[in-house]
């Protein structure tokens, strides 16, 4: 009995090598040992937001392969050398997937890609490749520009506001397609933008939505907050607000707007399938609404019918890829040429978008 | 409301974690003794107020708790300290990272969740001047901190007290040589700094921005030990530096929404320009800081 399991799993552990041999480096997973799966998170998984749109995304894998995977969050690691050793550390507890969940954990996951050639990695927001590394990010702007269209019919003032994090690419793109929205509905709109200069800070975020009211924004853009912040204080005001990853509803059960959310599930589910059967290839992973990870949900029914069929001719429009919202005649905020007439802003330039356009009140930080 | 009016009506309740916070600290340096650990002792305020009025204990009681709790957390540090006599950098240091721990720990199943704040109180008469009268709108915490700063001074200023807390932080060695009790009046002081540290927290988490993050406090306690020693030491100047840093925060967001073009990491490192330079000028004089400074500060006293 003994002589046959161990020989048994001889057998297994060459045919296992064999197949790694085949497939360039890269483990099959031994059939009795679950996969382990661990998330790198920079937050707190709360009940919304960056953190909790990552963990959920992790459900769908659990519920397909039941005891065979093994999912471990681990919450609240600021980038820099705790996170590096965090990895390492789950990576030579023997975890084979890994999923960097912030953009700072850059170069440590993908030293741990390099030199584990076995372990998958997956790494947010991110532009590094490697056979065994895809960075993945959301096109939130296709959401955002739907939901401009719905802000600029519910404007009274005509004035728009974005409480913004930090002014990086991801968000300035999302500002863009949100003010290219509301302009499709209303040209004259005018959109201001508070950089809070903090991922997290719960009061400025606050504190620069009622600067927004202030200058008479009546519809609010909540952009990378993971905390309800800016979201509860507009339900207080009677400003209509969205957000972004995950929905806030609860929060402003009378003026929320919508949710551009992220369901990560798809993209997590096809890269552990192909990390189970040894054909993931890292890619750049630039993911938006015809990939079934993002989808606005929970629309106001305070927008009007007609705004609302506009919208979900454009959102039918963008998820067969005949619409982006970045196709020309699209002007800087200087006054100069963005995007030629009938030209599309190829994904490339659109993660790198270092420019406002026109109707962007507030001057980009340089 | 333009931007002016909506710094005016928002400086005095942005001001107030900095405030109830700082005041604390005050009292505590002023009796000789250094707790860096205002910020944890903060976050823990902020928390217990926070799970209270969640379970709809009501804001009063959440305060009172949010103070116990974070006196209880600054009697840990005041036995450590005082009266084993470790280094209170050190001991202070070590009580905020507790005080952050503590509330990560108790605020888990909290996280993002959110409660109702206070309404504001206008002033009669005062609150109807136009512009400035969103200034005289404040909720009751803003008011009792104003009466606070005004009862911190007044103790300083006129009371046997405030002299007593003075004279032990000045030469703690006269002060037991006349019978006094240094240690015991170093330990309230220490006690009254937590307190006021969990009101600033729960100020924070409960009022001001009602919900409750890990991690909210972001750093607002720091801020606050700093205002005591560029405010010198002097009641009068901790409040103007708090409302400076209030007022000035506020503007450099009202700046960008209307579209001002100065980049915004300017704006946002200048509330700590402004009122470093405001109170560096204004204690410029090098021999009032000598008399204002706290001559036995962070030593521990041995009889």
């Amino acid at each position: 009995m003994l002589n046959n399991l161990t020989r048994r799993t001889l057998m297994k552990g060459i045919a296992a090598a064999g197949l790694t041999s085949v497939l360039g480096g890269r483990a099959a997973m031994a059939a009795d040992e679950p996969l382990g799966i661990t998330l790198v998170i920079p937050s707190p998984v709360g009940d919304v937001g960056w953190g909790h749109a990552l963990a959920a995304g992790l459900e769908p894998v659990k519920a397909a392969y039941g005891d065979k995977v093994k999912v471990t969050v681990i919450e609240n690691i600021p980038e820099g050398p705790d996170a590096d050793r965090i990895m390492n550390k789950t990576v030579s507890d023997g975890n084979k997937f890994l999923i960097a969940g912030s953009f700072g954990y850059q170069n440590g996951a993908l030293q741990i890609a390099r030199r584990n050639p076995a372990v998958t990695v997956l790494h947010a927001s991110g532009f590094q490749v490697a056979p065994n590394f895809s960075p993945f990010a959301a096109k939130y702007f296709q959401g955002t520009y739907l939901l401009g269209m719905a802000a600029a019919a519910l404007s009274k003032t005509g004035k728009l506001g974005s409480v913004s994090a930090f002014a990086i690419p991801e968000l300035i793109t999302s500002i863009n397609a949100f003010t290219l929205g509301a302009q499709a509905v209303n040209p004259d709109v005018e959109v201001s933008v508070v950089w809070v200069n903090s991922w997290f800070d719960p009061a400025k975020e606050q504190e620069a939505a009622k600067a927004l009211m202030a200058q008479k924004c009546d519809v609010i853009f909540s952009n990378a907050q993971d905390t309800p912040s800016v979201i509860s204080a507009c339900e207080e005001a009677g400003v209509y607000a969205f957000n972004l990853n995950s929905s806030m509803k609860k929060y402003a059960p009378k003026t929320y707007l919508g949710c551009v959310a992220t369901d990560w599930s798809p993209f997590f589910k096809a890269s552990v399938d192909a990390h189970v059967a040894g054909t993931f290839k890292g890619a750049n992973a630039f993911l938006g609404v015809s990939d079934a990870v993002v989808e606005v949900v929970d629309w106001n029914p305070d927008i009007p019918v007609d705004v609302m069929t506009r919208i979900k001719a454009i959102e039918a429009k963008i998820a067969d890829g005949s619409f982006s919202p970045f196709t020309g005649p699209i002007t800087k905020a200087d006054g100069s040429e963005g995007v030629a007439t009938g030209t599309t802003l190829p994904d490339g330039e659109i993660v790198a978008m270092d420019w406002h356009i026109k109707g962007v009140a507030t001057p980009l930080p340089k | 409301m333009n931007a002016l009016e909506f710094i005016l009506a928002g400086m005095l309740a942005a001001a107030t974690p900095f405030l109830l916070a700082a005041l604390g600290e005050l009292v505590v340096e002023r009796a000789g003794v250094l707790n860096l650990g205002v910020e944890g002792m903060m976050a823990f305020g902020a928390v217990v107020a926070f799970i209270i009025v969640h379970q709809d204990g009501g804001h009063l009681l959440g305060f009172v708790a949010a103070g116990l709790g974070s006196a209880a957390l600054s009697l840990v540090f005041a036995v450590i300290a005082l009266g084993l006599r470790a280094n209170q950098v050190a001991i202070g240091l070590a009580i905020g990272v507790l005080g952050q721990g503590l509330s990560a720990l108790f605020g888990k199943s909290y996280e993002s969740l959110t409660v109702k704040g206070l309404p504001r109180l206008a002033l009669p008469w005062l609150s109807e001047i136009p512009v400035v009268g969103g200034l005289f709108m404040q909720d009751v915490v803003v008011w009792l901190s104003l009466a606070a700063t005004l009862a911190i001074w007044a103790t300083f200023a006129y009371t046997k007290l405030g002299l007593v807390i003075r004279a032990i932080g000045e030469n703690p060695k006269a002060a037991h040589a006349i019978g006094y009790s240094v240690v015991a009046v170093r330990f309230a002081a220490v006690a009254f700094g937590g307190a006021m540290a969990g009101f600033a927290g729960a100020y924070a988490a409960v009022v001001y921005t009602p919900l409750w993050a890990d991690g909210m406090i972001a750093g607002r306690g720091w801020i606050a030990i700093a205002l005591v020693v560029f405010g010198t030491w002097l009641t009068g100047r901790i409040f103007l530096g708090a409302c400076l840093f209030g007022a000035v925060s506020l503007m450099g967001l009202a700046a960008q929404a209307t579209g001002l073009d100065v980049p915004s990491q300017v704006l946002a490192s200048l509330p700590y320009l402004v009122t470093i330079i405001v109170l560096g000028v204004i204690s410029a004089d090098r021999r009032l800081l000598k008399l204002n400074g706290v001559a036995s500060l962070g030593e521990p006293f041995e009889r």
